[in-house]
C-alpha cells in the first residue's frame, strides 16, 4: 500500500463510504487520513450513535465529517438527526450534492411539533440534486420548495401526505423522470403533471378511494396501487401498466390509446366491469396479462363476473404470449361456451405460458373443456400451471374435479403441470 | 480460460497486437479486446500499435491477467451473473496481487478492471480497526503517538 500513489489511494478509498469505516481510516495513516477529503459519499448506517457516549452531539459529528470533504456527491443518513443538523450539513455541500438519501423519522411527530423550519423545508437548499429518498416523511403541508430543476429521481418510501401539500411538492421537481410514493397514506386526490417521467409508482394506504390523474407524454410504466378513479390520458408510450386496489373498489378509469402496451396487470377485490372490459378492450396489442380480481359490481354489494367468450377474447387479444388469470376471471372465460361452434380457423397463436388458479369445482365439466381447448389451439403453448387454491375438500365435486385435472395433467404432461 | 485468439473458425484474420511486458514476456492480444484500455485504444488510432507495445510498469504475471481478464470481457454472450462469478473469482487473491491489478488498470486505463479491484480493497476495510488494516495492508507511515491521540480523539465517536 505505501507503494501505490496518491491518486490510487485516494481512488481505493472512494469506495469506502461508511461513516464509521471511514472515520477508522482517517487513523490509520497520515496519507489515509490526506486522502479521505476525496471520498464523494457518505453513508451514516441507522445504528452509527447508538453506542455514543454523549459528549459528540451526532449531527455536529456529520457536520464534521462533511465539512472535511471537498466534493461529497451522495449522502445517505439512515440515523436520527434534527432539522437545524440537516439544515447546517446542506450549506456545506449544497452545490455538489447530487444524491440524498434520508430517514426523515418524523411520522410520529404529528401537527403537534411543526418545526420550522422542517426538515422537509431543509431539504430545499440542495437546488442541485438528481435524486432524492426520503423515508417516514410527514407532508402534511406544502414544503417550502423553490424548485429542483435537475431532480430526476424522487422516491418517498413510508409517508403521511396531504394531497395539496404532496402536488405542490411534485410542481417543485419538473423535469422528473421517475417518482416513486411507497406506502403512502392520507392522499385522497393527486393531479401530476409531469413532461419527462418515464417511470411513476404509486401506492397508496387507506380505503383504496384515491383519485389519480396523470399526464405525462413520456410515461412507460405506470404501477397504482389504492386508486378507485384514474385518468392517464397521454399513453403512446406506455409499455408496462399495473392497476390494483387491495382495499378499496376500482370504478373509473380512463386512457388513451395503449398501442404501446406489452404488460397489463390488474388486480384487487373488486373492479367495475365496466373498468375490467375498457382495459381489455384498450390493452389489445398486450403480450403479458395478469388478472386477479375476485369481484365486479358498481356498488357496495359483490358481484360474480359476467361470461366472458373465450374466442372473442383470444381474438382481440392476438399477441398475448403470458396469460396469469385468478378464480372469477378463469370461471368467467368458462361460462360461455363459445367454443362449441366455433371455426377451425380459430387458433390462439402467441400465447406460450399460461398459469391458472382454481378455487372452485363449480362448472367442472365447462373448466375442463376450457383447459383442454387451450391446450389445443394454442399452438405455441409451452406451459401451463394450474395452481388449485383452496379448494373445500370435503365437496365431492371436488375430488371430481381432481380426478379430472390429474388425468388431464397425465395427457398433456409435456406441457400442463399441478402446483 | 482459453484465450480468444485460439478460436476455432476464425471467419476473417483477426487484428492482433503485441504487448511486452517490463521483464520482456510478450503477449498477443486481439484489438478488439484491446480496446477495453483507453491506453491502448489511443495507441491503435494513433498507429503506434503496429510493433509489440513495451509495458515497463507492469510485468509478465500481470501482463498474463489482464489481457485474460480482457479476453473474457470482450468474449460475446457471456450473460452477466457468470461474468460477475467470473469477476469474483479473478480477484480473490492476494492483495499485493490486487495492487499490482489496481496500478495496471490504472496505467493502461481499464475502467472495469480499475472499479474491480478497488471495489475489493474497499471491502476489505470495512468494520476493521486501525490496527487491523494497518497490519492487513502492510502499512508504515504511522502517527507519532501525539498525532494519533489526537485523530483518535477527532474520531472518537466511530470507536464507541
Amino acid at each position: 500500500m505505501d507503494a501505490l500513489p496518491d491518486a490510487i489511494v485516494q481512488y481505493i478509498l472512494s469506495y469506502v463510504d461508511n461513516a464509521r469505516d471511514i472515520a477508522v481510516c482517517n487513523c490509520v495513516s497520515k496519507r489515509w487520513k490526506d486522502s479521505l477529503p476525496y471520498i464523494r459519499r457518505l453513508y451514516f448506517p441507522r445504528n452509527s450513535f447508538e453506542n455514543n457516549a454523549g459528549q459528540d452531539n451526532p449531527d455536529s459529528v456529520v457536520w464534521r465529517m462533511i465539512a472535511s470533504i471537498i466534493k461529497l456527491d451522495e449522502l445517505v443518513v439512515y440515523c436520527p438527526f434534527s432539522s437545524a443538523g440537516l439544515a447546517s450539513w446542506l450549506s456545506l455541500v449544497s452545490s455538489s450534492l447530487r444524491h440524498l438519501e434520508l430517514r426523515m423519522d418524523n411520522l410520529a411527530e404529528q401537527q403537534a411539533c411543526l418545526e420550522t423550519p422542517s426538515k422537509l423545508d431543509c431539504i430545499g437548499a440542495a437546488k442541485d440534486l438528481e435524486s432524492l429518498k426520503l423515508w417516514g416523511v410527514l407532508m402534511t403541508s406544502v414544503p417550502k420548495w423553490d424548485i429542483f430543476p435537475k431532480l430526476r429521481n424522487l422516491e418517498i418510501v413510508g409517508a403521511r401526505l396531504e394531497g395539496p401539500a404532496l402536488s405542490s411538492a411534485i410542481q417543485a421537481c419538473p423535469n422528473l423522470t421517475n417518482l416513486l410514493l411507497l406506502g403512502c397514506e392520507g392522499v385522497r386526490s393527486v393531479s401530476i403533471d409531469l413532461p419527462l417521467l418515464e417511470h411513476c409508482k404509486l401506492d397508496f394506504y387507506g380505503l383504496g378511494n384515491c383519485s389519480l390523474s396523470l399526464t405525462s407524454p413520456k410515461i412507460e410504466s405506470l404501477e397504482v396501487q389504492g386508486c378507485s378513479w384514474i385518468r392517464v390520458r397521454e399513453t403512446n408510450c406506455l409499455r408496462n401498466l399495473s392497476i390494483s386496489n387491495n382495499s378499496g373498489r376500482v370504478y373509473m378509469v380512463d386512457f388513451g390509446k395503449l398501442a404501446a402496451l406489452e404488460s397489463l396487470s390488474i388486480r384487487g377485490i373488486q373492479w367495475c366491469w365496466d373498468a375490467v372490459s375498457k382495459m381489455l378492450k384498450w390493452a389489445s396489442e398486450v403480450k403479458h396479462l395478469y388478472m386477479k380480481v375476485e369481484f365486479t359490481g358498481d356498488f357496495e354489494a359483490l358481484q360474480p363476473f359476467p361470461e366472458v367468450d373465450l374466442v372473442d377474447f383470444f381474438n382481440s387479444h392476438p399477441k398475448l404470449q403470458k396469460f396469469d388469470v385468478h378464480g372469477a376471471m378463469f370461471a368467467a372465460l368458462c361460462q360461455k361456451n363459445s367454443l362449441k361452434n366455433i371455426g377451425t380457423a380459430f387458433t390462439i397463436p402467441c400465447l406460450e405460458e399460461v398459469a391458472i388458479t382454481v378455487r372452485s369445482p363449480l362448472n367442472a365439466e365447462q373448466k375442463m373443456g376450457t383447459l383442454e381447448s387451450l391446450v389445443k389451439y394454442g399452438k405455441n403453448l409451452k406451459t401451463m400451471v394450474i395452481k388449485i387454491l383452496q379448494m373445500k375438500s370435503s365437496h365431492s365435486s371436488a375430488d371430481d374435479f381432481f380426478d379430472e385435472i390429474c388425468r388431464f395433467t397425465y395427457m398433456n404432461r409435456k406441457i400442463v403441470r399441478i402446483e | 480460460m482459453s484465450s480468444s485468439s485460439s478460436s476455432s473458425l476464425p471467419p476473417c484474420p483477426k487484428k492482433m497486437i503485441t504487448l511486452k511486458s517490463s521483464d520482456g514476456e510478450t503477449f498477443q492480444i486481439e484489438e478488439t479486446a484491446a480496446l477495453q484500455s483507453k491506453t491502448l485504444e489511443n495507441m491503435i488510432d494513433e498507429n503506434c500499435a503496429s510493433t509489440p507495445i513495451p509495458l515497463r510498469s507492469i510485468n509478465g504475471k500481470i501482463l498474463a491477467k489482464v489481457v485474460e481478464f480482457c479476453n473474457k470481457h470482450a468474449e460475446v454472450g457471456v450473460d452477466a451473473e457468470s461474468l460477475h462469478a467470473w469477476d469474483a473469482e479473478f480477484v480473490n487473491v492476494e492483495y499485493t496481487t490486487l495492487f499490482d491489478y489496481i496500478l495496471a488498470a490504472n496505467f493502461l486505463e481499464i475502467p472495469t478492471l480499475l472499479d474491480l479491484a478497488s471495489g475489493v480493497v474497499g471491502d476489505m476495510i470495512k468494520g476493521k480497526t486501525p490496527d487491523e488494516i494497518r497490519k492487513m495492508f502492510n502499512i508504515n507511515d504511522a502517527f507519532s503517538p501525539e498525532e494519533e491521540e489526537e485523530v483518535r480523539r477527532a474520531n472518537q465517536w466511530a470507536f464507541e
